[in-house]
This record gives structure tokens, C-alpha cells and sequence, in this order.
């Protein structure tokens, strides 16, 4: 009965933020309207990390990779012909003379960083803890490093510049959709429940029958894909993306969204996502009017250092707070009690 | 779905945020954006000096009454923090800002062709203090003006400076993989060098991150026919490179761009081993003209220290030619100022006239070649190379 | 290639071991006895590096004096790290301590860019240490054969201080279990503090090694030594500190070994090579080379 409700809900909900999402690129400048996209991107980014990182425990720092190589692979296809001859010899004829619209290149790049993910992650994955986090660590530069030297293919320090600046609003809030609708459908789903059962106890899972290195490559391969997305809406964002546009120092701004959100809650990564990524932005002017740089990362370190101390949990922990009950309740229908099933206070 | 309210909260945080940002005073000032890495990366120790050239010559026209009639130029420095990002959503605000005419900004290529296509777009014209790729103007577009000259030419002059005046036949090349500036470098050095005759007996590389040169140094002292070390470093390595070639008790002459320009050459390897070094740079610190002398003073005043390098210079000519082209385009229409900059014809820069010519956005200047005498970097000689 | 070439080779990864030994060692205590990676390891390694600077230029010091000084500095603020940040977090999950640790990190980087501006500074040695030494077909400098020798007395007196007295075993104990050592009435705070003193201890003197060697120090200079001794630390087994050391050395060699043998297309590869060696490393023996298996049992 309250499946229906909480359907209602979700897409009440989605209209109104596509009403948002209107108003908001009718009436906002560029620039505004450039940090709310990043916002989107970086839930996209802390809400699949939170699949890896929140569901499956897996301690991955591998993100930034996973970014390159979808940006690289989106750029690389949405580039003019002539452009791809011109700048990067190394590729192979069938691939310099394709073009490809926006969708098709987002989800190539997304399906290449899925493939890195689950060749690495066989070895990889077998690693626990910070072995698993150096490991993956040591991704982000062996990609870079490859990015950077491989300058047939991919134009080695100077990257890809002049991208077209597909990227607006809607494709980014149309991603954020499909990200959510993804985790949200797999924390509620049997294969969410193995994730969540292999993060708790490895060995007890086991011993239920869990197939724990092929949920583990499961968990890394779909972060992976929506970090690729990520990657090419950035590197669409941005119009340019080089071997160093990801870096390390990102994969543990995400680590640390998704863990000041709550590792495993959704809307917890989802929304230490915008407001970390917000705070930084305005804490820019504050940072300018003072001339001392690097007074953001500062406060925003010191931020994050009281909230660890003060809720070492994170904002919600593994749970999802009913933030939509009312529009249920509008509708004349009780928020039944499995209604807060939701309410999972671990 | 719960994303809902975090999409609420968003727009409302940042249209509350927009809000109590204090607004942007109408018409008077002359908005002016520069955009550097401040706090982070190997850029800052030039990038800053940039800074504080731009922010002098903004003070002494504002001293001096302004510009069209008495209005005061403003500049807001942005901070892009070594990374990309920064520098575009930097740049976007730049844009942003109401009244902003002209933007100044970047030593280095990658930085710049991630700020100014905001600019491009806007038609705002933005001038490059230090980012010296020769391709910047295709790649950006008609806004893009560059104060400092391209890559190809240093790197054409020292090329002819070490065939033609050093002897040097055959030459090492070390070049930074990890860097478009230093690979731009080599690529041109090598074009001109091969072209006049020389040789080039081994191509190696290394990251913008090591610091060790051991393997590198073996295999150069494996060439035993080298004469010369082409060395294409940013600032932070050059010292290092220096530093660890004479270690090994290498005394040929190392040749370096202008990413040498910074007295961490001297300072680190000292003044025993930091010698027979030649690189070129942007001709300014031998010139005992009066501009550049006035301007080494007037930076001393006000920063209590010499210029540290040309890219103070640099920045320093960056924003008088966009003032300059405000005055002779006698408004602050963005499209006027770019109009009178691509009409710039004989702009007195500390570092070398500024003109314009045939349509080109590069400046054709003299690139000085500096040598480095056990710690006292000198002007040796000024060279225009050939076409 | 000569055999020359090789030794020189192997030398400079000695070189470049012993000062990643010094910083994974340091990794390796903390992790083995609170279970969490401090990420401002890096940065103590900046803060020794510079307080030799300014004992030096500012106080005038004698080396010796100096060297002192950057160990009890090192230690000051090791010590200060644990109590403001990680004392608060004992309990927590591993990834809250090792968030806490970055921000840290990120907190002392700041404050060194912004009281001492992002450029990189000469770094001061005496003049004795720039001479060289004809050690058989080699030629060392003396700088690098003081580094290898304080490396190794450093770690040597690490080695017989937990090993034989009796506030080592304590340390010990702690790391191997952390509640009965509590139950036996070792002061656990008093431990862990000294786990920290220690580790950062060496950390600062491997930034003073590292700042003589490359004569150029900044505020960020410790940021990629500090992560390869991570590598160090875990290719070793972290929690173990004869791991760390022989990591440190494994990491150096490697690094300067890859770069050195192969052809010079491949030097831009360096750290693609550094952290290929660790998955390898890792892939064969899962817990480091020396590391114990800290299999969970139900």
C-alpha cells in the first residue's frame, strides 16, 4: 500500500524539481548556475561512492580514476572529426572519423570506466581495508600516469581543451535522477542487502552462501560507471579535461561526503555532497576579501574535524529519513509503521 | 524522492547567499578580474610575483588619477588554486561579475585554456601575463591576447644562440612529460636546432614531481659526444636539474626557457655549482632602460623586495596594455578595448614593445638570453630569432 | 649499461629507502597500535624540513643541535596531532580517523601556505656535507651517506628501544592487544602518545634528510613522500615495523631501479611503476611481506 505512496512521492518530487531546475536556468547567471550543476555532479560522484565506500564497507579512493577515464572516453567520442586527426594520431581510423552525440558518449564513458573497474577489481578486490584504499590510490596515478605519457591517444599534459559545453542543468539533474533511482532501488533491493550484509560481517555472509567477490566487483563496477558519467558531464562542464583534472585530494573530499552524510544513507551523501560543495564556493569572496588563499580548505577542514568529533557517524548514518512522509500523508494515506522501514537506525 | 529537498536547499542556500553578497557598485570603477594559483602548486612562485606586478601598475594609474577621466580601476584577484576547476568556475565568476571589462591572468597554458574560452564567450577580452603556448589564440579564440612571447620563439632564440654562438653540434634534451609548456619547449628547440644542423643524441624525460635525476644524469654522462644539456623545466625543477647535473660533476652548459627565471637556480644548487647555466627569459632585467629600472624601484617600495622574477614584469604589462587599450579605445566596451588592443602597435612594456602585427595576438618581442655565472644571473645578449 | 651505472643506481635507491623507511616506520607505529593512518604524516615530514631551516638560519644552531632540535620539534607536534585529533576518535570507524587525519592535514598545509606563501625555499646545509667520498667504484656525497647512516642508527635505536626496555614492551604489548594491555595497568594514553612522539619524531628527521638532499623545501613538499611511504608501509605490512623499514627500502629501489634500467621513454612511468609494484606486492602476499594476518574470526 505505501509502495504507491512513496511512488507518489518520489515523482511529486521530481517534478518539482524539474520545476526547479527550470526556474533556476531561467533566471540564474552562469556562474550560479555552473555551481549548482557542480553540485549535481558531486552528488552523482558521493552518492555511487556511497555504493561502494557505504554499502559494501569497500574503503576505495579510486573515483578520480574512474572520472579520467570517462571523461577521456566521452571527450575522445564527442570531438570533431577533424579535431581527434588533428590532435591525437595514435587512434585508430574507425574511431578518429566517428562523432558521437552527448547520451551515447556519457554512457561509452561510463561502460569504459565500468570495464577498468571490474578487470582491476579482480585483483583488487581481494584486499581489505587500507590495503584496498592504498590500492586503489595507486589507480589514480597509474591512470594519470598512462593519461600523461600516452599522448597519441589522448594529448598527453596538454589534454583535451575546446570541448563543447554540453553539459547543462538538465543533463545533470536528469543523471542525478537516475543515480538516486539506482541506489535507491538497489540499498531496497536482495543484492542491496548482500552489499549491506558483506559490509557488517564478511565471514557470517559468507557462510550464508554470499558470493563475496562477485558482490564486491559488483559494488566497485557500478560506482565505477556513474563516476565515469560524472567524469564526462564534468569534462563537459568544464570544456577541458587533462590528466590531473582528478586528483587524489578529490577521491577524499569524497570519501569525506560520504562519510560526514552517514556511510550508507543516500540522502546523507547526497546532501553533505551540496553543502560541502557549496560552502566551499562561498567561502571564495571570504578567502579574496581577506588575501589569505587557502583559508576555505582551512575552515572547511576544521568543519568536517568537529563534525567527526561530534557525530563520528555522520549526519544520518545508514539511514534515510522519511523527508517525504508528508507528501504521503497529503495524499490521505497514514505513513503505515512499515512505512518507516526506512528508519534502519544502525 | 529525498533529492528533492537537497535541490531545495540548494537553490535556496545559493540565491541567500547571492543575496548578501554586497552588490557590485554600478558604472565608476573599472572592474578588472586577474585569475592565478595563489596557494598551491608549482606555479605560485610565479604566479604570485605576476600578481603583484598587475596590482602596482593598477595602484600607480589609480595614483595618477585614473583612467577616462578620473575613473579607478579595480582589480579582484582570484585565486585558482592549481586546479582546473577552480580556474573555470573562477573565470565564470569573473564573467559574472557586473561591470568586469577585461581580464588578466596565468602563467601557464593549461591554466589559461581553462579560464579564458569564459572569457571568449562573453567577449571579454582576457590578456595572458605568462602562458606562452603559440597556439593560444586558435585554441581560444579572438579575445585571447598574450603580453609575453610565445614558446616558439624563446625557444627558436636559444636554439640559435646555442648552434650558432655557444658551437654546441650535438646536445641531451631533458624534457618535463608533465607539462604542455616544457614539451612545447623542447618540441620547438629541437625544430630549430635540427634545422640549423645540430644533433640531438638522447630525448629524456621525467615528471614535473621527481626530484631525482640520478638515472637521468647516468645516462647523460653515457653520451660522452653531448656538449650541451637542453634541460625544459618549470621553476620549481630547474634548481634541482641544476643541482644534481654539477653534483655528478657535469660541467657542460645546461639551457633552460624561461621557467628558469626564478632565483631558486642560484639559491639551490648555491653558488658553486649553480653555474654555466644560460636560459632565456623575457627581456627585462638587464634592460637599464628607464621603464624597467622605475619599475624594479617601485616594486621594492612597495613590496619591500626586488621583482623575483620577469613575471612580475610580466604582470605588470599585462594590466598597462589593457589600460592603455581602455585609453585608446576611450570607453570600457569590452568590444572597443579589444579592438584597441589588436591595434596595439608600440606599447612601451618593461619588457619589450608590444605590437600586434598582421592580425597576430603574440607580441613579437626580444627574448633575453641570461647567464648564470656561479649564482649571478646576467643578461648576456638579446636575440630576435629568425622567422 | 656499466656495472658503475648499476651500483650508482642501487646506491640512489638506498638513499631514497632510507628516507621512506623513516616515514613508513612512523605509519607503521601509529597504525599497529591506534589502527588508524594518519595522513598528516606527510606533513610532519614538511614541518622537520622547515624547522631545521629555522633552527639553522633564525637560531644559527650547529648541525648537531639542529638535527636534535627537528626530532623534539617533530615529536612536539606529533604529539599535539594525537591529542587534538585522533585522541577524540578512538573508537570510531577506521575511515573516521582517517578523514580526521586528512583534515588535519589539509588544516597544516593551509597554514603553511598562508604564513609562508606556496614557494618553494632554499634549504641551508653545512658545507662539509657537500663533499664527496670515493667509496669504491662510486662517488657518494657526504650528504648521502650521513642520510643512510642516521637512517639506520635512528631505526636501530628504534629497534632496541621497543625491543629491550621495558616501556617498549609496553608498546608493544598495546599494539598487540590493546584491552588486555589495559587490563595488565600500562598507561594505554601514555603508549599511543609515545607511538606518536616516535613515529613523528623520524618522520622530521626524514624531512631534513629530504630537504638537504634536493635543497629545495615548500609547504607542500611533503604531500607525495608522505603518500609513497603509505605504499612503503603497506607493501611492507602495515602495523609492522621491520615491514616498514624493509617497504621503504623495497619502494626506493624500485623507484629509482624502474627509472634507471629501462629505456628513457618509460622514466615518465615512475609512479605509474611505484604503485603497479605495490598491486603486484600486494596481489602475491595480501598483507604486505612481513605483515601477520589479522583475520577476524567470528
Amino acid at each position: 500500500m505505501e509502495q504507491r505512496s512513496s511512488w507518489l512521492a518520489a515523482l511529486t518530487a521530481a517534478l518539482f524539481g524539474a520545476v526547479l531546475v527550470y526556474a533556476a536556468t531561467a533566471t540564474l547567471d552562469p556562474y550560479v548556475l555552473s555551481i549548482v550543476a557542480f553540485v549535481g555532479i558531486n552528488i552523482i560522484l558521493a552518492v555511487s561512492l556511497n555504493i561502494t565506500n557505504g554499502f559494501t564497507g569497500l574503503f576505495s579512493l579510486g573515483h578520480p580514476a574512474f572520472m579520467t577515464v570517462g571523461a577521456y572516453v566521452t571527450a575522445i567520442l564527442t570531438l570533431l572529426p577533424a579535431r581527434k586527426t588533428r590532435l591525437l594520431p595514435d587512434l585508430p581510423a574507425a574511431i578518429s572519423h566517428m562523432q558521437w552525440p552527448f547520451l551515447p558518449a556519457l554512457i561509452a564513458g561510463g561502460l569504459v570506466a565500468t570495464l577498468v573497474a571490474v578487470i582491476v577489481g579482480f585483483p583488487v578486490l581481494r584486499l581489505r581495508g587500507h590495503y584496498l584504499a592504498v590500492a586503489t590510490l595507486g589507480l589514480i596515478f597509474i591512470i594519470q600516469g598512462l593519461a600523461t605519457n600516452l599522448d597519441g591517444y589522448t594529448r598527453g599534459a596538454l589534454g583535451l581543451n575546446g570541448l563543447p559545453e554540453l553539459t547543462n542543468l538538465w543533463w545533470v539533474y536528469g543523471w542525478v535522477l537516475v543515480t538516486l533511482y539506482v541506489c535507491w532501488t538497489l540499498k531496497h533491493s536482495s543484492l542491496g542487502r548482500t552489499m549491506l550484509a558483506i559490509r557488517e560481517n564478511e565471514l557470517a555472509a559468507a557462510c550464508l552462501g554470499v558470493k563475496i567477490t562477485r558482490t564486491r566487483i559488483v559494488s566497485f563496477a557500478l560506482g565505477a560507471f556513474f563516476a565515469g558519467v560524472a567524469g564526462g558531464l564534468w569534462a563537459h562542464l568544464v570544456t577541458l579535461v587533462t590528466p590531473t583534472s582528478f586528483t587524489f585530494l578529490l577521491a577524499f573530499q569524497l570519501v569525506v561526503m560520504v562519510v560526514l552524510g552517514g556511510s550508507g544513507s543516500i540522502t546523507g551523501a547526497a546532501l553533505a555532497a551540496a553543502v560541502l560543495t557549496i560552502a566551499t564556493e562561498a567561502l571564495h569572496p571570504v578567502e579574496e576579501a581577506v588575501g589569505l588563499y587557502g583559508l576555505s580548505q582551512m575552515l572547511l577542514a576544521v568543519a568536517v574535524l568537529m563534525v567527526l568529533i561530534f557525530r563520528p557517524k555522520g549526519l544520518f548514518g545508514m539511514a534515510e529519513p522519511d523527508l517525504l512522509g508528508w507528501i504521503g500523508k497529503l495524499h490521505g494515506r497514514q505513513p503505515t509503521r512499515s512505512g518507516s522501514k526506512c528508519h534502519r537506525e544502525v | 524522492m529525498k533529492s528533492m529537498l537537497s535541490r531545495v536547499m540548494t537553490v535556496a542556500a545559493v540565491i541567500g547567499l547571492l543575496a548578501a553578497a554586497p552588490h557590485a557598485r554600478a558604472a565608476d570603477p573599472i572592474k578588472i578580474v586577474a585569475l592565478y594559483n595563489l596557494s598551491a602548486g608549482g606555479l605560485a612562485s610565479i604566479d604570485g610575483p605576476s600578481l603583484n606586478g598587475a596590482k602596482l601598475m593598477a595602484k600607480q594609474i589609480n595614483d595618477a588619477g585614473g583612467l577616462l577621466g578620473g575613473r579607478m580601476i579595480e582589480l579582484t584577484a582570484i585565486d585558482t588554486k592549481n586546479d582546473q576547476k577552480e580556474a573555470a568556475t573562477g573565470a565564470k565568476r569573473a564573467v559574472s561579475m557586473e561591470g568586469v571589462v577585461a581580464g588578466i591572468g596565468h602563467s601557464d597554458t593549461t591554466f589559461a585554456l581553462a579560464s579564458a574560452p569564459l572569457f571568449q564567450a562573453q567577449g571579454i577580452p582576457f590578456v595572458t601575463s605568462g602562458a606562452t603556448s603559440p597556439d593560444l589564440p586558435d585554441m581560444v579564440g579572438s579575445e585571447m591576447f598574450l603580453a609575453c612571447f610565445a614558446d616558439d620563439v624563446q625557444a627558436h632564440a636559444m636554439a640559435e644562440y646555442a648552434y650558432n654562438t655557444l658551437g654546441v653540434k650535438n646536445i641531451v634534451m631533458w624534457t618535463d612529460n608533465a607539462m604542455d609548456y616544457t614539451k612545447g619547449l623542447s618540441k620547438y628547440f629541437q625544430d630549430r636546432f635540427t634545422q640549423l644542423g645540430g644533433k640531438v643524441l638522447l630525448n629524456d624525460v621525467y615528471m614535473t614531481e621527481d626530484k631525482d635525476f640520478s638515472a637521468l644524469v647516468s645516462r647523460l654522462k653515457a653520451n660522452p659526444d653531448a656538449q650541451a644539456l637542453f634541460a625544459s623545466s618549470g621553476p620549481d625543477t630547474a634548481g634541482i636539474i641544476i643541482k644534481q647535473v654539477r653534483e655528478a660533476g657535469i660541467k657542460l652548459p645546461i639551457l633552460g626557457g624561461d621557467g628558469y627565471d626564478t632565483d631558486l637556480i642560484s639559491t639551490v644548487p648555491g653558488p658553486d655549482l649553480s653555474d654555466n647555466v644560460f636560459f632565456t627569459t623575457h627581456a627585462y632585467v638587464g634592460l637599464d632602460t628607464g621603464t624597467a629600472n622605475a619599475f624594479r624601484e617601485a616594486y621594492q617600495k612597495a613590496y619591500g623586495n626586488p621583482p623575483e622574477n620577469a613575471f612580475a614584469a610580466l604582470g605588470y604589462d599585462a594590466m598597462g596594455l589593457v589600460a592603455d587599450a581602455i585609453k585608446r579605445a576611450g570607453s570600457t566596451d569590452p568590444a572597443a578595448i579589444t579592438k584597441a588592443l589588436n591595434e596595439t602597435s608600440d606599447y612601451p612594456a618593461v619588457t619589450g614593445k608590444i605590437a600586434f602585427k598582421n592580425g597576430s595576438r603574440i607580441p613579437s618581442k626580444p627574448v633575453a638570453i641570461m647567464y648564470d655565472d656561479h649564482g649571478k644571473v646576467n643578461l648576456k645578449t638579446t636575440v630576435t630569432p629568425g622567422g | 649499461m656499466s656495472s658503475a651505472y648499476i651500483l650508482e643506481q642501487i646506491a640512489n635507491g638506498i638513499i631514497l629507502g632510507s628516507m621512506y623507511a623513516l616515514i613508513a616506520i612512523g605509519f607503521s607505529m601509529i597504525y599497529g597500535i591506534v589502527r588508524l593512518i594518519n595522513f598528516a604524516h606527510g606533513d610532519i615530514v614538511t614541518i622537520g624540513a622547515f624547522a631545521m631551516l629555522a633552527s639553522v638560519v633564525a637560531l644559527n644552531a650547529p648541525f648537531a643541535l639542529s638535527v636534535v632540535i627537528v626530532l623534539i620539534v617533530g615529536a612536539g607536534v606529533g604529539m599535539l596531532i594525537e591529542r587534538i585529533a585522533f585522541r577524540p576518535m578512538r573508537g570510531a570507524p577506521q575511515v573516521t580517523g582517517f578523514i580526521a587525519s586528512l583534515a588535519v592535514a589539509i588544516v597544516i598545509e593551509n597554514l603553511g601556505i598562508m604564513t609562508l606563501t606556496a614557494q618553494p625555499r632554499n634549504f641551508i646545509v653545512p658545507a662539509w656535507l657537500s663533499t664527496f667520498i670515493p667509496l669504491g667504484p662510486l662517488q657518494v656525497r657526504a650528504i648521502d651517506l650521513t642520510i643512510v647512516v642516521m637512517a639506520i642508527i635512528l631505526m636501530a635505536a628504534l629497534a632496541l628501544f621497543v625491543r629491550f626496555t621495558k616501556i617498549g614492551m609496553a608498546m608493544r604489548a598495546t599494539a598487540e592487544n590493546y584491552n588486555v594491555a589495559r587490563l595488565m595497568g600500562i598507561n594505554i594514553d601514555r603508549m599511543i602518545m609515545l607511538a606518536f612522539a616516535n613515529g613523528s619524531a623520524l618522520a622530521a628527521a626524514a624531512g631534513l634528510m629530504w630537504g638537504s638532499k634536493y635543497s629545495q623545501i615548500s609547504p607542500l613538499m611533503g604531500l607525495i613522500p608522505g603518500l609513497k611511504a603509505f605504499v612503503a608501509a603497506v607493501i611492507g605490512g602495515v602495523g609492522s615495523i621491520s615491514g616498514a623499514m624493509l617497504g621503504g627500502y623495497v619502494l626506493g629501489l624500485a623507484e629509482v631501479l624502474f627509472v634507471g634500467l629501462l629505456p628513457p621513454e618509460y622514466s615518465g612511468y615512475r609512479n605509474v611503476f611505484v604503485f603497479a609494484t605495490l598491486i603486484v606486492i600486494l596481489l602475491v602476499m595480501p598483507n604486505g611481506l612481513l605483515g601477520r594476518s589479522t583475520e577476524e574470526r567470528a
